[in-house]
């Protein structure tokens, strides 16, 4: 049975596409087979994340028209041969997805054998984060410890049980809570949102927390997904993510602060 | 010397009025049909509130002669042909929308205009959050939620609201005008209240505590918020 996941915020630049990228991979380190398509149409960044943007010859939208096939435009992860990426069209806009056309693809994945499918969905609610969730059997709901952040993802909660095929149908959803950026620091200095208030107010369960860290840009830049960083906190809270999703029991680590001691102050440790 | 009170009160109230359709443009066709409707039902003709659409052109102000001497208040218009018109003899111009139609035309759309609260219906229960930007209304009802209303929620009913989760979200009971309908919150944290049309916001409702269980009351036309205990 292939599952399809959506990852999706409202909000832009919250990681959501970082996530895709080290949840896709993760998955496929697990031996899984894995297409992860980017919905960002206009925008393309998913290939770039997982740096394979100079082996994209046709893109989603090639697919959706016609003008190439999927197994063409699928592109092989250099690392794991069960990890698949479609690419989106820099050149075309969002008006050239539909939902007909998407549910083709996905139903030729479905054919294929793939185990999931993630779907990168771009920021906003309109046509073409709809397009991205109509389809999710499950959902990965990325927010930010703030405010603003956390009243768009309890928007695109709404909507993802009620503009959805499954919602439709009167299935649920099913939802999973990333909470990335996660600063223990500044929470404690009561300038972030704690892991207990996005709960409290969201109310869905908690996937993951992906702790603040430098490695997350330097890994996007160098087009290496995070979680490939197994010296990072960020890579390492995204591997316990995966494996969590897969239903092992794996405790939330990152969301304390601890203070430096005297010592490692001094020695740098 | 500073006034005060103020001029104006502002209160937001829902309003049954009937749709009425133009199918035939024809003004002879029109008036055959309103003599027809005015002998059947001339009750529920007398004093109706009445929002016109057409997609035909028409002459807007010979037919308001004829819809009011059947004793049919109009209101407003659809936009569209007579959205010009309307403007030109006072009438609102109210948007379309984008529901697919289900109303039939003119015979079934004059059900009876009852300002009278009608037979209560069935408490409508809601056992899912209900998100930003989410609106939930219970018509002739009790609304019973048991989980949270977050921000930039709306829960409405025509009769009392109870949210057993967190109530975060604006919520309004009373809203055809029932006056003895109360907000119940087990954790009350609103960002607006009102009971038949009488409304307080967050700011002005400082003195709940927030987060506690609470109850909003009318009380000689001013809200009364009650720790409950």
């Amino acid at each position: 049975m292939t599952k399809i996941i959506v990852t999706t915020s409202g909000k832009g630049g919250v990681g959501k596409t970082t996530t895709s990228a080290s949840f896709s991979t993760g998955l496929a380190a697990r031996g899984k087979k894995v297409a992860v398509i980017d919905f960002d149409v206009g925008l393309r960044n998913l290939d770039l994340i997982m740096g394979c943007e100079r082996r994209v010859v046709f893109d989603f939208v090639n697919v959706l028209q016609g003008e190439a096939n999927l197994r063409q435009a699928l592109i092989r992860d250099k690392t794991y041969e069960n990890l698949h990426i479609l690419a989106a069209s820099q050149t075309r806009d969002k008006d050239a997805l539909t939902l007909e056309g998407v549910e083709k693809v996905l139903n030729d994945l479905v054919a294929e054998g793939f185990d999931y499918i993630i779907c990168d969905s771009p920021a906003g609610i309109e046509k073409g984060a709809h397009h991205a969730m109509y389809f999710a059997d499950e959902a990965l709901i990325v927010t930010n410890p703030e405010v603003s952040s956390v009243r768009d993802s309890d928007r695109v909660l709404g909507l993802l049980q009620a503009k959805t095929r499954n919602a439709e149908k009167g299935i649920k959803v099913k939802e999973h809570l990333v909470l990335t950026r996660y600063n223990p620091e500044r929470v404690e200095k009561g300038e972030m949102l704690s892991v207990k208030d996005v709960q409290d107010i969201l109310a869905i369960p908690l996937l993951g927390i992906i702790p603040e860290s430098p490695s997350v840009l330097t890994s996007s830049n160098s087009g290496v997904p995070v979680i490939a960083d197994a010296m990072s906190e960020a890579g390492q809270a995204y591997t316990d993510l995966v494996a969590r999703f897969l239903g092992e029991d794996k405790p939330h680590r990152f969301m304390t602060y601890e203070k430096k001691g005297f010592f490692s102050k001094l020695f740098g440790g | 010397m500073a006034r005060t009170t103020a001029a104006l009160e502002l209160k937001g109230r829902m309003l049954s009025a009937t749709r009425i359709r133009i199918v035939d443009a024809d003004p002879a066709a029109i008036d055959a049909h309103l003599q027809e409707l005015r002998r059947q039902m001339p009750q529920a003709l007398k004093g109706m509130v009445a929002v016109l659409e057409s997609e035909a052109a028409i002459d807007l102000s010979s037919l308001l002669v004829s819809l009011r001497a059947a004793g049919i208040q109009p209101v407003g218009v659809v936009d569209g042909p007579l959205a010009a018109a309307a403007a030109s003899n006072g009438l609102a111009i109210l948007p379309k929308d984008n529901r697919v139609r289900a109303e039939q035309p003119l015979p079934a759309a004059a059900a009876p205009v009852a300002p009278a609260p009608a037979a209560r219906r069935p408490t409508r229960v809601i056992t899912e959050p209900v998100r930003s930007g989410q609106q939930i209304y219970a018509e002739d009802a009790d609304l019973v939620v048991l989980s949270a209303v977050s921000p930039g929620a709306e829960v409405i009913a025509d009769g009392c609201v109870h949210v057993y989760g967190p109530l975060r979200g604006r919520a309004l009971a009373g809203a055809r005008g029932d006056e003895a309908a109360r907000i119940f919150a087990r954790r009350f944290e609103a960002e607006l209240v009102a009971i038949s049309g009488v409304y307080a916001v967050a700011d002005q409702l400082k003195s709940a505590k927030s987060g506690e269980a609470t109850q909003i009351l009318l009380h000689q036309g001013k809200l009364v918020i009650e720790p409950l205990n």
